[in-house]
Parts: structure tokens; C-alpha cells; sequence
């Protein structure tokens, strides 16, 4: 092997790849806060909804699931501009994402929502509760209870997904490393970085949800 | 040099779905052989099996898929092998759906009942005859739905094969609107080409859930 | 007026007639046991009452409201009308106490602490005050549904419905939630009860409505019910439960 590993210029670099690891765990926050709410709102409408509310998630949820992250983060990164409005990489970032973490959330959530039993509604209908109270007491907690393990693994995917925004030139992580790849002629060694990297951050958030499990759902 | 956009672009785009749909099958053919293996080995009674199994998928999946796509690209020269795009886009696509397939075969052949186990190992069976010829078989049924719901998920994902050069969809797609400077409408068609491949599948897939699962 | 009200109710779920021609009048106080085959439409004539089933005829007032009226506000009858289901539906995810304390806070819009006094006192009416704490799933059957009794009683209710609330129970959970319906009806509370336990409503019910297919198609006092059947149905009904 006429190749010699060398990591060293890599670390020598870390400052940046640290820098692209803030932007990727500040990307994966903001977008999970609103994805998890636009997927709420879109599964409520599915659930609730008048039949044009109902067809709009539908079609909403059926067209981001059945195209392309890329393709969605180039349609918002062109397209906002084409209306007359400028925004700095990390919000379009930010919205490509949402708008694709809340079609699967929403999905996810609807699962959830119609898995509680009628008889839990006929409950709560009984004791008088208005239908916002039925949802909001009856249904809604035990709905994210149950769909708490998809829920948690679709926020994995998406922190993972995060790296397709370096397309658009937001700097996470993954744009830190070929910022330094196209440096250092390291390529391989840049890139098993960034892979480890990511690795550790996937279990270390899913150590974090099964510790928020326990405290949001403490029984 | 900026051209304007003509009836002939949608035609190129089209035809670039023949690359897309291509290095999905190139996909499949990698990633379902090695997937059966991982889902096979997940299976066994044995902790350290199911613990080295389990140890792939962690890793297979939690590292993004265009890190895979560099790793594999720029990973072959290294050997001192130059392998085109495509080549090392269908081993990455191949791990990584080895990765997910994997774990979805592996969760359908949990779900047959231990009695079947139990029954075939009585009769003398190996595990891999057990495998083959009582658990497999009844576990295709329950495993179906989620396998055509991922092949959605590997056509999507081909997008991203643009990023290393692949000429596929979405890269003939970014040349057109660098091309013609009109981005919108060439993305949004890109889009459209790609619902019109995944919504049937996607369907299709929900039919078969149905059919499991109302038919009892 | 009665404090409950049917006249002509008639029901049905698409060819099939459920409920026909159905009169009733219940007065304050007073305890009716209904019995009958199932399909006779004993369980959907209760959630008529409280309108968790909508009537295609006739009407259904109670306490002068017509439930089947679009414009009726439902909810206010409902926090007067409890409802006790054969399968309990407590809130899994909620305290004993708190699948109690829900109703009357966020219906009846009293304080926590209000609320709290209140569920104590519900559960010690049902024998069940230490459970406060507990969680469904750590619950028997029978203490479940005598939770469920205290949920419903949490709202001060004019009138208790209860749906088969015994069937669902092993034999020997039995005579705990018996016992509190005994204790209700003698504190005076208006009971529609859909009940197996015969000698139950031998016992403790005023009147006794044997539903056929759909229809009242006898009625009277306790004794003279089970004493002194005068249909052939009620006759065959009587002797292949009682045995």
C-alpha cells in the first residue's frame, strides 16, 4: 500500500470541524422544535380536520415524503429568493428541514393519535370534556407515549440528515469536512472523522432520549 | 454561457431517471445478499451473534449516507483502484441498504412465533435449514410491506449519489439550472419526476400493510 | 316532567332497526334495573340518554333538556349525567386521583385543591381512598371500576347511567362494585342501570325493564318482573338466566 494514513492534518484542523459540529447540533435543535410542531398541528388537521384541511396534510405529507431532501433544500434555497425574500443559509436550512422532519413527524404522530382506543374519547366525552379537552388530556399524551420510539428515531435520521444542508452550503459538519478535504488532500482520513463523529453523536442523542423518556413520561 | 430553458430539458430529466432507478437495483442486488446475512446472524441464539449484528446496523446507520459516499469514493484509491462514480455509489447505496434492510428482516423473523422454532428443531433441523425452509418463508409475508417502503427510501437517496459526480436525476437536474439559470422550475420538476416514481411505490406499499394486516 | 324523559325513540344502524317506539319516564330517585338479551338494544337505549348515540325519532330530554337537539348543550348535561362503561376507560396515563380530579376542573372549572377534596371524598365513598396514587394498570378489575364510579360521582351528578358495569369482572370482584351501587341507591341518586346481576335488581331496583328486540316489552316493579312474568319471553329469558 503506497498510502500513508495520515490523521495529523486533520486534527490539526479540528477547530473547524468543532465549529461545523455547533452549526450541525444547533441545525438539529431548531429543526426538531419545529418539525415536532408543524407535525403536530399537520397530524391534528389529518385527524380533525375538514375534509379540504384534511386532503391539504394529506398531500403536504405525501409530497415531502415521496421527493428528495436535496431536491426540497434546493426548491426552498431557489425559490425563497424568487419571491423577494432573503434569508442567511442556516434559517433556509432550517425550513427545508422542518418542512421534511414535520411530514414524517406527522405521519408518525397520526399513528399515534388514532391508535387511543375510542372508548378513551367516549370517556372523556361522558365527563363533558369539549373536544380540544379530550385531545389535549385524553389523547394527546398517550399518543406520544406510544409513538415515542419512532419518534425519537426519525430525530436521529434527521440530526444524520443535516449533512445533505452542506449542498447548500449551511457550515455543519459535514461542510467543515470537505472544506478541509479540499485543504488538506486528506480525503479519506477527513471523512472517517466526520464519520465517527456523527456515530458518537447518534448514540450519545439517543442515550439523551431515553433519558428524557424517563423524565417526561416518569410513572 | 446561460441558455434559456427548453421543451428538451424535461426529456434529458426523464431520461436521467433511468440512472436513478439503475443505482437503485444496483442497491438491492448489493445490500439485499449482505442484509440477509446480517438479519441471519441477528437471529441466532447466540448473544454475541445478535450483539455483532446488532453492532453493524448501529454503525451502518448512524453514519449519514453521503459519508458513506465519500468513504467508498474516496476510499478505493487509496488501494491504488480508480473506480468510477457509479461503482462506488453502488457500494455505499449497498452497504447502507444492507444496514436498513437488515434490521427490517431481522424484526419480521423475530415475529414468528418460538413455536415454530421449536417445532423444526425438533425434526432435526439446522439453523440455517430452519432458516431457509419454515422461518424465512413465513416471514416474507410480514416483511414485505417495510421492504417496498425502504426501496422508496433508496430512489430518494440516489439523489444524493449527484453530490460524488453520478450523472443521475437530481445532478442532470443541478447541470440544467446551472445551465439556464432557472433553478425553480427545473427543481420542482426534479421533484415532480421523483413523486411520480415514489407516490405508486409508496402505495403500493400501504396496500400490502393493509392486506397483512385486515386479512386475518 | 320526569327527570328523564324517552317518547317514540326509535334507532337504527343502517337496515337494522336497533331501538323502536321506546317510552320511558324516570322519576327523581328512583333506581331502574333494564334487562334483556343481548342485541335487545338495553346498551344503546343507555347512551341515547346521555347522547353518545344520536336517535333517528323522537325525543330524549332529561332534566328539560332535549339531548337529541343539534343546538343542546351536551356538555353541560354531561357534567350532570354519569356515564360508568363495562371496560372502566380510566386514563392510563393519568393517577387515580387524577383521572378523578380532570372532570371537575377543567368542566366545572374548580381548583386543584377543590378538586383534590372532592375526589377524596369520591373515593372514600367507593372504599378506595388509599389508592389515590396508584395507576390503572395496578389495579384490579373491580377496584378499577369502582374508580370509575368515582370518577362519574366527582361530578355531582343528578343521574348515574351505568352500562354493564359487573360483566367484564371476575365472579368474586363482583360484590365490591355492587356494594357501592347499593349505597348509592339509598343515599337517593336517579340509577339507569343495564345489569345481568338478577338478584341485584331484584333487590335494590324500583322498576325493572325487560327490552326484546328493541322494544320495552315488559315493565313493573321489581317483584312483579321477576315474580310474576307475563309474557312467554320474559318467562324464557328469567328461566335460562336464573339457572
Amino acid at each position: 500500500m503506497a498510502y500513508s494514513f495520515n490523521f495529523r492534518d486533520v486534527f490539526a484542523a479540528k477547530d473547524a470541524l468543532l465549529d461545523g459540529l455547533a452549526l450541525t447540533l444547533q441545525l438539529t435543535a431548531t429543526t426538531i422544535v419545529f418539525g415536532f410542531l408543524i407535525g403536530l398541528g399537520v397530524a391534528a388537521t389529518a385527524v380533525y380536520g375538514s375534509r379540504w384541511a384534511k386532503r391539504a396534510a394529506h398531500a403536504y405529507v405525501e409530497i415531502i415524503r415521496n421527493t428528495p431532501l436535496i431536491v426540497q433544500l434546493f426548491v426552498v434555497f431557489f425559490g425563497l429568493p424568487s419571491v423577494g425574500i432573503k434569508l442567511g443559509v442556516f434559517t433556509v436550512a432550517t425550513i427545508g428541514l422542518a418542512i421534511n422532519l414535520g411530514a414524517y413527524a406527522a405521519e408518525i404522530i397520526r399513528a399515534g393519535i388514532e391508535s387511543i382506543p375510542r372508548s378513551q374519547v367516549e370517556a372523556g366525552i361522558s365527563l363533558g370534556f369539549t373536544r380540544t379537552q379530550i385531545f389535549r388530556h385524553v389523547v394527546l399524551v398517550p399518543a406520544l407515549k406510544n409513538v415515542y420510539p419512532s419518534l425519537m428515531s426519525q430525530f436521529v435520521l434527521l440530526m444524520l440528515a443535516t449533512s445533505v444542508a452542506s449542498q447548500i452550503a449551511a457550515p455543519e459538519l459535514f461542510y467543515a469536512g470537505s472544506i478541509i478535504q479540499s485543504r488538506t488532500y486528506r480525503d479519506f482520513e477527513v471523512y472517517t472523522v466526520i464519520a465517527v463523529v456523527y456515530l458518537a453523536l447518534a448514540i450519545l442523542l439517543r442515550m439523551l432520549f431515553a433519558v428524557a423518556h424517563r423524565l417526561v413520561f416518569r410513572r | 454561457m446561460i441558455r434559456d430553458l427548453s421543451w428538451i430539458d424535461p426529456l434529458y430529466l426523464v431520461l436521467a431517471l433511468r440512472w436513478t432507478l439503475g443505482l437503485t437495483v444496483l442497491a438491492l442486488l448489493g445490500g439485499a445478499p449482505l442484509g440477509l446475512i446480517v438479519a441471519a446472524v441477528g437471529s441466532m441464539h447466540r448473544p454475541a451473534a445478535r450483539w455483532l449484528a446488532r453492532g453493524y446496523v448501529g454503525v451502518v446507520q448512524g453514519i449519514p449516507l453521503l459519508a458513506w459516499l465519500f468513504l467508498f469514493f474516496f476510499g478505493f484509491p487509496i488501494f491504488g483502484i480508480e473506480v468510477p462514480a457509479w461503482l462506488a455509489a453502488s457500494f455505499a447505496f449497498s452497504v447502507y441498504a444492507s444496514g436498513f434492510l437488515g434490521e427490517i428482516w431481522r424484526g419480521a423473523i423475530q415475529s414468528i412465533p418460538r413455536t415454530q422454532w421449536e417445532a423444526s428443531v425438533s425434526i432435526g433441523m439446522s439453523y440455517v435449514e430452519q432458516l431457509r425452509h419454515v422461518i424465512i418463508p413465513q416471514a416474507v409475508r410480514i416483511a414485505t410491506p417495510p421492504t417496498v417502503g425502504f426501496m422508496v427510501q433508496l430512489v430518494k437517496n440516489t439523489s444524493l449519489a449527484s453530490v460524488i459526480g453520478f450523472v443521475e436525476l437530481t445532478r442532470e437536474g443541478q447541470m440544467t439550472a446551472a445551465a439556464t439559470l432557472a433553478q425553480l422550475p427545473v427543481y420542482l420538476m426534479v421533484g415532480a419526476l421523483y413523486f411520480v416514481v415514489c407516490y405508486p411505490l409508496t402505495t403500493f406499499s400501504r396496500v400490502l400493510e393493509r392486506r397483512l394486516h385486515g386479512v386475518r | 316532567m320526569a327527570f328523564v324523559e324517552l317518547r317514540s325513540i326509535r334507532k337504527q344502524f343502517g337496515d337494522h332497526v336497533v331501538l323502536s317506539d321506546v317510552d320511558l319516564s324516570v322519576e327523581k330517585g328512583e333506581v331502574i334495573a333494564i334487562i334483556g338479551r343481548s342485541g335487545s338494544g338495553k346498551s344503546t337505549l343507555l347512551r341515547c340518554v346521555n347522547g353518545l348515540e344520536a336517535i333517528d325519532a323522537g325525543d330524549v330530554i332529561v332534566d328539560g333538556v332535549h339531548v337529541n337537539d343539534a343546538k343542546a348543550d351536551l356538555r353541560a348535561l354531561r357534567a350532570r349525567v354519569g356515564f360508568v362503561f363495562q371496560s372502566y376507560n380510566l386514563f392510563p396515563h393519568l393517577t387515580v386521583e387524577r383521572n378523578i380530579t380532570l372532570g371537575p376542573v377543567i368542566v366545572k372549572g374548580l381548583s386543584a385543591a377543590d378538586a383534590a377534596a372532592l375526589a377524596r371524598q369520591a373515593l372514600r365513598r367507593v372504599g378506595l381512598e388509599d389508592k389515590a396514587g396508584a395507576y390503572a394498570d395496578q389495579l384490579s378489575g373491580g377496584q378499577q371500576q369502582r374508580v370509575a364510579i368515582a370518577r362519574s360521582l366527582a361530578m355531582s351528578p343528578a343521574l348515574m347511567l351505568f352500562d354493564e358495569i359487573t360483566s367484564a369482572l371476575d365472579p368474586e370482584l363482583v360484590g365490591e362494585v355492587l356494594r357501592v351501587l347499593e349505597a348509592m341507591a339509598r343515599e337517593g341518586m336517579t340509577m339507569l342501570l343495564v345489569t345481568h346481576e338478577m338478584n341485584f335488581a331484584r333487590r335494590v331496583a324500583n322498576r325493572v325493564l325487560f327490552m326484546n328486540g328493541g322494544r320495552i316489552w315488559e315493565e313493573g316493579p321489581a317483584a312483579e318482573i321477576f315474580g310474576a312474568p307475563r309474557t312467554e319471553e320474559l318467562r324464557n329469558f328469567l328461566g335460562a338466566v336464573l339457572n
